[in-house]
């Protein structure tokens, strides 16, 4: 039953972070009508964007370095015992300077790119057919990937945590648990940013133009409501949660191109969850969070990375528009 | 007005080659492919099968994306199941000790009727949902083809990451074990698809395919039968992919997972936004951009910065640059692809010295 309750958590905290990014992908098809295949590309910038502002920037030489590290700090670092939580604190607040500038200016030059996307390869397509938007998007995984490997080298490399990395053990029905802090952290990181935004989607004068804006795109245009503004501001607040999403898992997993593989599972998570709800999507990626960390315990990790795979043709096929989300009706 | 297209007899009207031009390239081509093999250099013939394979391939794609308008992202998993099909099935044919003579008579079709089997399962999606949902669900299926090929309990059958040797196909004690003669099967296989799939589009399931590209619905009220013209269109569609998978696995007499990954199935909806959806000439255009575009670059960055670390280490990632750049300027500057550009010029041709364009 402990165990049970492990790999439960363990899920909840992997399917938060699946939420977080599935955000972006939603956002821009509320918006827009574009079903993003590059979102995952987008984060995978985001995570190499942090990982320039957060080690590689620190590191060279003409620029300050960083780390916040008075004498008591110091002292107190030498003092407290290896892999203790109080060293793991104490490394993170050394770190906490690095780690906010890197945030924010990943955020900052993921928003930047998503304002270069949406304003010269998105915004030229308005009205197109689906097919060509879908195909845009699909060059843009080719383009963006390739970008990367000209940027930074293919060598996987580690980036500091967002939140203090503290090893938290407990007990649950007489067996343990074992949990990181910082996967802990990122899960309500995660689902504080999904929670706000889907509020302010529903409270706000930008989101209230930004669901208008998907509603009927003409009617909002004749309301005084800037659509091209609104789609900006969706690609943006993609971009921007992407970059959060991006550094969380750049932390868990190491930085790594794979990182863009990982958004087709998010894809796949969307569609589940169906495309224009927030709610389902959220239900959809905790559901396959668990489910990878059940398939983890059960058939060993190999069969994890298709489980969302197998998931979501399942649910297409019983369910066509996913779990909440609205069917399209079409007129001949 | 098209002029310049005369016709006097529906005979004519009904042929394949309906024009001139059609003719000449037509027999053109096939001449130079025969006369190929014996001026070619070994570079050149690698080139020439890479493009065969890639023809075969985007034809494949063609009939589902360009004609039933059914978007894949996924018909790399296919390509894979022909190259591991027909390795596995020579294995399994030398096992019953079949005379190697007849091995690939058995094997080709029979991987191909798997792919085709495999294709109607992925297309099952395609009854229910359509558009971006149906792209997920064909990338899906080639990320559960890929993974079930790597995986370590099928290792046995599939070589797992390892992946497998090929044997030489013979043909009758004709035995294909250098590339050049490999060229002559893919060239054949390559015309094969190419007037198969042509002549697919004049009768009544090709017809029905593009009712179903314009319309589902309208078709379905016409009396189409979505649920067997789209499955037929997934089937035929994973039989050429299975095809071509075949003769990539003769060819390179080597398979690796990896080579069937998300990058071959993006190349070949590349390949096909780049040449023209819906055409016949689409596929072959765009397959030549996307064999030859590497090849290009390596020129070109060869010429520019000598052969050194430096520009082995950009090649890459600018081949991926170059292949997105492609798909995003033809779909939004010229979303019907070569073929559209090709009709131009000809028409042009035609009407000259009155209208242009």
């Amino acid at each position: 039953m402990g165990q049970v309750f492990q790999f439960a958590i363990n899920g909840l905290m992997s399917g938060a972070i699946y939420a977080l990014i599935a955000l972006g992908i939603v956002a821009v098809y509320k918006a827009t009508r574009v079903v993003n295949f590059a979102h995952g590309y987008v984060i995978m910038m985001g995570a190499y964007f942090y990982y320039t502002f957060a080690v590689l920037l620190p590191a060279s030489d003409w620029f300050p370095d960083l780390t916040y590290a008075p004498d008591w700090l110091a002292t107190a670092k030498a003092e407290a015992p290896m892999f203790s939580p109080a060293a793991a604190y104490l490394s993170w607040l050394e770190n906490l300077p690095r780690i906010a500038f890197g945030l924010i200016a990943a955020i900052i030059a993921a928003s930047l790119l998503a304002r270069v996307i949406e304003r010269f390869f998105m915004r030229p397509l308005l009205g197109q057919s689906q097919f060509a938007m879908i195909m845009i998007t699909v060059g843009l995984i080719s383009v963006l990937s390739g970008v990367k490997s000209m940027i930074w080298t293919g060598d996987a490399a580690s980036v500091p945590y967002l939140a203090p990395n503290p090893a938290i053990r407990f007990e649950v029905f007489g067996s343990p648990v074992f949990i990181f802090g910082a996967n802990l952290a990122s899960m309500v990181i995660a689902i504080a940013i999904f929670g706000a935004i889907v509020l302010w989607l529903r409270r706000s004068a930008a989101g209230v133009a930004m669901r208008a804006a998907s509603e009927d795109q003409s009617t909002a245009y004749s309301m005084g409501i800037s659509v091209p503004q609104v789609f900006a501001r969706a690609w943006v607040l993609a971009a921007a949660t992407g970059a959060v999403a991006g550094a969380i898992l750049a932390a868990r997993d190491g930085i790594s191109p794979s990182l863009g593989l990982f958004g087709f599972s998010v894809l796949a998570i969307v569609l589940m969850g169906g495309l224009d709800s927030f709610v389902g999507v959220f239900i959809a990626a905790m559901c396959v969070g668990v489910l990878e960390a059940l398939v983890q315990w059960q058939l060993g990790g190999d069969w994890v990375e298709v489980t969302p795979y197998i998931a979501v043709l399942i649910v297409i096929l019983i369910r066509p528009h996913g779990l909440m989300g609205s069917e399209e009706v079409e007129r001949i | 007005m098209i002029n310049g297209n005369l016709k006097a007899t529906y005979a004519a009207d009904e042929r394949i080659n309906n024009n001139a031009y059609k003719t000449a390239f037509v027999w053109g081509f096939a001449a130079l492919a025969a006369l190929f093999p014996f001026v070619a250099n070994d570079y050149l013939i690698l080139i020439a099968c890479q493009y065969g394979i890639m023809v075969v391939a985007v034809v494949g794609v063609n009939v589902l994306t360009g004609y039933t308008g059914l978007i894949s992202l996924g018909h790399g998993g296919f390509v894979a199941i022909g190259a591991y099909g027909v390795t596995i099935i020579h294995a399994g044919l030398t096992a019953l000790s079949v005379p190697a003579g007849l091995q690939p008579f058995i094997a080709i079709p029979a991987a191909m009727a798997l792919a085709a089997g495999i294709g109607l399962l992925v297309g099952l999606p395609s009854l229910r949902v359509k558009g971006v949902y149906l792209a997920v669900a064909t990338l899906s299926a080639s990320f559960i083809i890929i993974f079930l090929i790597e995986l370590d309990a099928l290792a046995p059958f599939t070589g797992g990451k390892n992946g497998l040797t090929t044997a030489d196909p013979s043909f009758f004690g004709w035995v294909l074990d250098t590339q050049r003669e490999v060229y002559a099967l893919i060239a054949a296989c390559a015309f094969a698809t190419v007037l198969l799939v042509q002549n697919l589009f004049r009768t009544r399931v090709g017809r029905a395919f593009i009712a179903i590209r314009e319309r589902d619905y309208s078709a379905e009220i016409l009396g189409v039968s979505l649920l067997r013209y789209k499955l037929t269109s997934f089937a035929i569609s994973a039989a050429c992919c299975g095809l071509a998978g075949a003769l990539f696995a003769y060819f390179y007499a080597r398979v690796l997972p990896e080579q069937f990954e998300l990058l071959l199935s993006l190349q070949l909806v590349a390949a096909l936004v780049v040449g023209g959806m819906g055409r016949t000439m689409g596929p072959v255009f765009g397959a030549l951009v996307i064999v030859l575009a590497p090849e290009f670059l390596k020129l070109t960055l060869g010429a520019l910065m000598g052969s050194t670390v430096e520009a082995a280490q950009i090649r890459a990632p600018l081949q991926e640059i170059f292949f997105g750049a492609l798909i995003i300027g033809f779909i939004m500057f010229e979303p019907l692809g070569i073929a559209q550009i090709s009709d131009r010029v000809f028409r042009a041709l035609n009407r000259w010295p009155f209208a242009r364009g």
